[in-house]
């Protein structure tokens, strides 16, 4: 299925609001023809009455094409009001079409975005693509379905009156409707690619060098950032410069041809006017008539930019979405115990394009209610130990039963309601620590949150800040100490009272006094819990009934080092 | 080009209209061109259809009258073209040189600064925002300009055909701009609300990325989507009053403008009709008509640049506002070796809020490991900090000596940082390494890794050096970038290093190592690092224990038994 096609397929749910507008926009434009036809022949036709003595001027009703020319003027207000609302209405619902619809595509791929993609891109896609693809049936559809339909009507209305200038009028209305748009359409869409790609690598790099200014600055690299940026936004300014002489080029000349038709039109039906196949009010009436017929296709050639803009949009973010996810998220899986247990037979797991398996023929078993230490050196597959657990890796081969459930059939979704995960990559979300409590637990009460937080020992630190609750927490926990959101997160996962806590180095950034008091306090809240817990760190090992070292991706069983002395 | 630069009035619209003031002159200049050329177009016009219509003339005898009005149409074509671009390049020099300015003062604020801020808002401000001021520029400005001076032109002759008309022209086209301008303050309000909503729209979105995958943890990712489309139609709504204002002021204008036209063709019906006007000034005052409200509608049309525009400014605005904390980047000009750091009673905090470091006095000395210890929240990033020179000091003096006790610049130190969780930037192994040396080959890259202890690591990679790390490093783990990173500090062979929690995420193994290699680097460099943990404490030639912004007898040494 093409892109065009596609798109036009998620727009099918405002199928009705885009005719209506559609109807409207061409009511706008044919009463603008009207009304020009119209009062070109009211003003010619009392001319020539006038001329014609005192008999003609009692014949020449004027009240009846005056009538006419307030209805169609009346006509057009009101339609080109109702058409802007109803068009830009369904073009920004349009966009909330889109932006949901491609988030919910991009969670089963959530694994690719962390590796792949930069978030800055992912941003400029999704902000600015989306926006371009909703506006598309308002930039890009409308104008041709409106010319189209238009300015067949007004050759139509001329040929009435005389057929060379209706032909004329034809031939020059499709040059301009279907060649120009078609010629300018190439190098417009190359220009606007190129363009694309600088206007991405700004962004991305804003992203990034915002995000990155203190390492930037203290390697000496500002002056080479600032000139990178710069020459991103040269190529970028020429890019808008080509774009726009070629769109006020096409503009411009869409002017001259019209002058130039219309000039041959009075041409013809002046030969017409002596042949007296026509009156003398009907000349300035076709002339005019020609002029209004051509600001029916003077929108086409940025229409034809519209479309080019919209498709390259729709291209970027229908790839995106398409990636195959990792690992197959089943709508339907079997239902957990509430205590499950986990055993791992011989299972490896490796990285697409990697050749190297991070995991080989390992074996695990861990009952319900125990705590298992899984230590090792940093960078042999730890974590991706955990990512398996929770359906974010895909292994390859063996077998995994969690809760006597092929851990195949089940998805992060499913796992999520079970285990509680506290890894070394936790985000917090912008906004309070109401909030980010509340996403951990919808449902959660404030005597509820204030409980974990304490399990937690970060209540006293939160009563003491101005807003409590409400303290924003800012962008990657910001505003709170390392510590401080480490805690946080804690809390979140003690509301969510869950059976399994998969732990990967909970305890990093932390004092070793307080990495102890944070896993013990987390064990005191959730006592049962059966626990995973991945680290290179003594002080949860102390927790555990038995450690395991994992090493060539497989594990081995180690003593639990000594307890160390508070 | 640098002095511009330096100016620091263009952080203001009419800033950045006095930079792009000579090619908006030659935009309007030539608009103005292009409204007398209209005039002599439809003046041609009106005659021939007057000529041949009424004055029986043959279609040949037009010649000289039809190849005037081409020529006139082409020549305001091709002036009409040079104009737009002209425009076009006063919107691309505002809006380049705004935006390096920014990125400019972005650095001199800091990392610290901006900590508050959200780095999408502040991206999207960089991006969209900035480039909503094109539109403004290169349109709205000249079709200002045109609205004044087209109308003017077109009064002016219709003044020399015809009384009657000229007198509604008169009477009803100034009503229009009081109208827009009563109806125009109403939605400019509204326009500020939904900016907020789009930078909101924009930080959330890319917050609700960076977090998909702890969204999913918590099962929470299908809520999400209704929340982004919730955002969506938050942002649809606020947009629509702002539209609905905006078209409903040209509904008001639209239906001004044809009231006028149809009184002028009425009062002309029925002087034609007696036979006191000619067709020609008729058709000729009928054509002109609709062009003396053209500009105000096209004007309106992009009023809403101007608005985009203002709203985007404040924002901009805001960002220019913030203290430049940090200052220019770090000279690299030679300098003595530093051999020592002195604090003496520093004092600092954080915005108006209150000191977080009390009267602090302390001397880092080469050849030694300085460790900072302390609980969190105790003052050690905040000396690291100043040390870094990433903010300033409410009182006391941090300066630095050289061996024979000449005092060295701050801004003059090599320093070298390695903080906790750097930022990776999108590229190879390589590329990170070379951001702080792009001229270093790969024997100095491998003799920095191994100084770093990362090298057999790299080598072990299948692409080596030529390895992609992801955005914050995704790839690697969090000692791996730390290593990395050190790498590329020692590449610049730096006099101060800077560690933060330096062996954290490490197991025992590493962790001694990379302390040991810390230990060996501090011989001719100062050294500090922030730890609380027994294999970098056991190394320090120095400790400095840090409570509540001020220094305590070192900790019982408890912690590294």
């Amino acid at each position: 299925m093409s892109d065009l096609s596609r798109l036009l397929r998620l727009t099918r749910p405002l199928k009705g609001m885009l005719w209506l507008g559609f109807i409207l926009a061409c009511l706008a434009s044919l009463a603008n023809f009207g009304l020009l036809f119209l009062s070109g022949w009211l003003l010619a036709g009392a001319a020539a009455a006038g001329l014609g003595g005192i008999a003609t001027q009692n014949l020449f009703n004027l009240f009846m094409p005056a009538a006419g020319v307030r209805f169609f003027a009346t006509v057009r207000i009101l339609a080109r009001y109702a058409e802007r609302l109803v068009t830009h209405d369904a073009a920004l619902r349009v966009v909330s079409v889109l932006r949901g619809w491609s988030f919910e595509r991009l969670i089963p791929r959530s694994p690719l975005l962390e590796t792949r993609h930069r978030s800055g891109d992912i941003l400029a896609r999704f902000v600015g693509d989306t926006d371009r693809m909703g506006q598309f049936p308002l930039d890009a559809l409308l104008p041709f379905g409106v010319a189209a339909v238009c300015s067949t009507i007004s050759v139509l209305i001329m040929a009435l009156f005389s057929v060379p200038v209706a032909l004329l009028m034809a031939l020059t209305l499709l040059l301009i409707g279907a060649a120009a748009p078609f010629l300018a359409g190439k190098p417009v869409d190359r220009i606007m690619q190129a363009y694309a790609k600088a206007a991405d690598a700004l962004r991305a790099d804003s992203v990034e060098t915002v995000q990155a200014l203190g390492d930037i600055a203290f390697c000496g690299a500002t002056e080479r950032t600032l000139k990178r940026l710069e020459a991103y936004q040269t190529s970028l300014s020429a890019g808008q410069y080509r774009l726009a002489a070629i769109t006020h080029a096409a503009r411009q000349s869409v002017a001259f041809i019209g002058m130039l038709t219309a000039a041959g039109v009075i041409g013809l039906a002046a030969n017409a006017l002596q042949h007296h196949r026509l009156s003398a009010a009907e000349l300035p009436m076709l002339a005019l008539g020609c002029l209004a017929a051509f600001e029916q296709v003077s929108g086409l050639i940025p229409a034809r930019q519209a479309l080019g803009r919209a498709m390259l949009s729709a291209r970027r973010v229908f790839a995106l979405c398409d990636m195959p996810p990792p690992v197959p998220q089943p709508e339907r899986t079997p239902p957990l115990p509430l205590t499950p247990d986990l055993t791992m037979q011989d299972v490896t797991l490796a990285y697409p394009g990697s050749h190297v398996p991070v995991l080989h023929g390992l074996s695990l078993s861990v009952q319900a209610g125990e705590r298992v230490g899984i230590i090792g050196p940093s960078g042999e597959g730890k974590s991706s130990l955990g990512r398996l657990l929770m359906r974010l890796a895909e292994y390859q081969r063996g077998s995994v039963c969690f809760g006597g459930v092929d851990l195949r059939t089940l998805s992060t979704q499913t796992l999520s309601g079970r285990v509680g995960v506290l890894s070394q990559t936790f985000h917090l979300q912008q906004g309070s620590i109401r909030h980010n409590l509340r996403i951990a637990c919808p449902d959660a009460d404030e005597n509820e949150m204030w409980a974990a937080l304490q399990a937690a020992h970060l209540d006293t630190e939160i009563r003491a800040m101005t807003k409590g609750l409400d303290t924003r927490v800012g962008e990657h926990g910001v505003c709170l100490s390392g510590g401080q959101a480490r805690r946080l997160a804690v809390a979140q996962i003690i509301l969510r009272r869950p059976a399994w806590l998969l732990l990967d180095e909970p305890t990093e950034g932390l004092t070793p006094e307080a990495g102890q008091a944070l896993i013990g306090s987390l064990l005191m809240a959730l006592p049962a819990a059966t626990v995973l817990c991945i680290t290179h760190r003594p002080e949860p090992l102390t927790f555990m009934n038995r450690v395991l070292r994992l090493e060539n991706g497989q594990l081995h069983p180690r003593e639990i080092p000594a307890h160390p002395t508070p | 080009m640098q002095q511009i630069m330096q100016d620091r009035g263009t952080h203001t619209l009419p800033g950045l209209i006095r930079l792009s003031a000579i090619p908006l002159g030659v935009a309007i200049g030539l608009g103005g061109v292009c409204a007398a050329l209209l005039v002599v177009q439809m003046g041609c016009l009106a005659r021939i259809v007057d000529d041949l219509a009424f004055r029986s003339h043959p279609f040949s005898a037009e010649h000289a009258l039809i190849s005037s009005l081409l020529a006139a149409t082409l020549a305001r074509c091709l002036l009409q073209w040079c104009a737009d671009m002209a425009g076009e390049r006063a919107g691309i020099l505002a809006v380049s040189s705004l935006r390096q300015h920014l990125f400019r003062h972005l650095f001199r604020v800091g990392p610290v600064g901006l900590a508050g801020e959200e780095t999408g808002a502040i991206a999207t401000a960089l991006t969209d925002g900035i480039d909503t001021l094109h539109p403004y520029i290169a349109q709205y400005l000249p079709r200002a300009a045109a609205m004044v001076v087209l109308p003017l032109l077109i009064l002016g002759v219709v003044a020399g055909l015809d009384g009657w008309s000229f007198l509604i022209l008169a009477c009803t086209g100034p009503l229009i701009p009081v109208f827009m301008a009563l109806v125009g303050f109403r939605a400019q309000a509204m326009m500020d609300r939904q900016w907020t909503q789009l930078l909101l729209l924009g930080s959330s979105f890319l917050d609700s990325l960076q977090g998909l995958t702890t969204l999913r943890l918590f099962g929470r990712a299908r809520e999400r989507v209704s929340l982004v489309i919730q955002m969506a139609e938050g942002h649809r709504q606020s947009t629509m009053q702002v539209m609905r204002v905006a078209f409903l002021t040209s509904a008001v204008l639209e239906f001004f403008s044809s009231l006028a036209i149809a009184l002028v063709a009425i009062v002309f019906g029925a002087r034609l009709l007696t036979g006191h006007v000619t067709f020609y000034t008729a058709f000729f005052v009928l054509l002109l008509a609709p062009e003396y409200f053209a500009p105000l509608r096209a004007f309106s049309a992009s009023y809403h640049a101007r608005q985009n525009a203002v709203s985007a400014m404040t924002r901009l605005s805001a960002l220019m506002a913030l203290p430049e904390l940090q200052g220019d980047a770090p000279s690299s000009l030679p300098s003595a070796p530093l051999a020592t750091i002195i604090c003496r009673d520093l004092r600092t905090g954080y915005g108006d809020g209150p000191d977080v470091l009390l009267s602090l006095s302390a001397t880092f000395g080469s050849d030694v490991l300085s460790v900072i210890t302390g609980a969190s929240g105790s003052g050690k990033s905040t000396l690291i900090r100043l040390l870094l020179g990433m903010m300033p000091v409410r009182s006391g003096k941090i300066s630095g000596l050289d061996e024979a006790g000449h005092p060295i610049p701050q801004k003059a130190w090599k320093i070298g940082w390695v903080p906790q969780a750097p930022t990776l930037l999108d590229g190879t192994i390589a590329d990170t390494l070379r951001l702080a040396a792009p001229d270093a080959d790969i024997e100095h890259l491998r003799k920095a890794a191994s100084l770093a202890g990362v090298l057999t690591f790299i080598e072990n990679l299948p692409d080596g050096f030529d390895t992609k790390v992801g955005e914050h490093g995704a790839a690697l783990s969090g000692g791996e970038i730390r290593r990395l990173v050190l790498a590329r500090a020692l590449l610049t062979d730096p006099q101060v290093l800077v560690f933060d929690e330096p062996t954290a995420d490490l197991d025992p193994e590493n962790a001694a190592r990379v302390a040991a290699s810390i230990q060996r680097l501090a011989q001719g460099r100062i050294v500090i690092a922030i730890s609380h943990r027994p294999d970098v404490l056991s190394r320090a030639g120095q400790v400095l224990c840090l409570r509540d912004g001020r220094l305590v007898p070192e900790m019982d040494k408890g912690i590294a038994a």
